[in-house]
């Protein structure tokens, strides 16, 4: 981003120390956390290592949906207006999260660091998950579906406006929230822009059942109470280089309860119809599945607390090179079928 | 005569060989300075009383 110091941007631009980072080697990823899987993201912040705000973040539809020079503009004066308000002490400090360097993840060292290579950003994030797979900390819903999406509540952010919503529907309309409404602040952490919303309702236990989110209208803040809709942090994991997902090479979609007792299938379980069978799996021979199979039961299991799908339940309760047991229905004839699943080759 | 073109081929000489690297050097003053190194973003962060923009980007 090479801007002329005469550009609307660059005059913003030059009134901050702009620097590069391409290498994260002795980079203190506990200070700039964040989604590792976003390869472009930054952070204003100050010489005392105050970070103001972020600005980035993605959705599983592309990289840059939330990427605008309208929303950088909004977000440049805003990391102003902060620093002038710290400058002056009145804004209160936080206190600065435990430092952690990628030397300090050891399989990241073993890896990739001893080998004298790039860490790249999103290896900080799959090594990491992968340090908690073996040491039994991995929490799959918070680890690996990462960044929930905030339009599974209903919100559509008009993004050259930073976080001023364009439509809500759903649990967000339910709530409250209007068209025109700016989205201040999620269970009172003040957000000045989708890298930020989207970093702390990453934050958000996923066993919490409702979240604050408090809007600017008119000049008014106004708290909302928004309950959350099921499986709210689900989010599609296609994009991401995760080694800790297990590869099932299918997609399906959930059995409505109708077409549950139509086949005779538990109506709590996670039947699901195969919508999708990937090349990788016929060539491979990792399963013999075919779009429009009905998938009851896994290694004997059908339904989950959580897992509204096989292929969820699959991710969600098995470790990636797990072989399991499918049980099927194809053209109404029940049949058992084995699928092999992977861990991504890039990590051998 | 032939100090002249003497003259003229040193000038053509400069011109060839420093006149690009002029051009980059005007041109990049006139460009945002970005910094590769994050421990001097926060010196000079310090000394000027700025706040720091920080990209993280991969390198390829």
């Amino acid at each position: 981003m090479l801007s002329s110091k005469d550009s609307p941007l660059g005059k913003q631009l030059s009134q901050y120390v702009c620097a590069r980072i391409v290498r994260m080697d002795n980079v203190d990823v506990g200070l700039f956390d964040r989604d590792w899987n976003n390869t472009l993201y930054y952070f204003m912040l100050n010489a005392d290592e105050q970070i103001y705000m972020r600005y980035g973040g993605r959705d599983a539809a592309s990289a840059d949906t939330y990427l605008n020079l309208g929303s950088l503009e909004v977000a440049l004066n805003q990391g102003l207006e902060l620093h002038r308000q710290y400058l002056k002490g009145e804004l209160k400090k936080s206190e600065r999260p435990k430092p952690l360097y990628p030397r300090d993840i050891p399989l990241l060292v073993e890896r990739t660091l001893g080998r004298n290579q790039c860490v790249e950003c999103h290896l900080i994030g799959d090594f990491q998950n992968l340090q908690r797979e073996q040491e039994g900390t991995l929490d799959k819903l918070t680890h690996m579906f990462r960044s929930p999406d905030i339009k599974t509540l209903g919100i559509q952010l008009d993004v050259p406006k930073g976080l001023v919503v364009k439509e809500a529907h759903g649990a967000v309309q339910a709530a409250g929230m209007k068209p025109g409404d700016r989205i201040a602040a999620l269970n009172g952490t003040p957000v000045w822009t989708f890298g930020d919303l989207q970093y702390y309702y990453d934050k958000v236990n996923r066993k919490a059942d409702r979240i604050e989110i408090t809007v600017d209208r008119a000049g008014t803040r106004v708290p909302l109470t928004v309950t959350l809709p099921l499986r709210w942090w689900l989010t599609d994991l296609r994009y991401r280089q995760s080694s800790v997902e297990p590869r099932t090479y299918f997609e399906d979609r959930a059995l409505t309860e109708a077409e549950k007792r139509s086949h005779g299938l538990k109506a709590d379980g996670f039947a699901s119809e195969v919508k999708f069978v990937a090349d990788f799996a016929k060539t491979m021979k990792s399963n013999e599945l075919q779009t429009g199979d009905i998938i009851f039961g896994v290694d004997g299991v059908e339904s989950d607390g959580i897992a509204n799908t096989a292929e969820l339940f699959i991710k969600l309760r098995k470790t990636p090179g797990d072989s399991v047991m499918l049980d099927i229905l194809r053209n109404g004839q029940r049949m058992k079928s084995q699928l092999l699943t992977y861990r991504m080759s890039f990590r051998k | 005569m032939r100090i002249w073109k003497l003259q003229l081929g040193l000038l053509l000489f400069l011109t060839l060989v420093f006149g690009p690297i002029a051009g980059r050097l005007l041109a990049q003053d006139d460009e945002i300075n970005w910094l590769g190194d994050y421990r001097e973003a926060v010196r000079q962060a310090k000394a000027t009383h700025k706040p720091i923009f920080l990209e993280f980007r991969c390198e390829a």
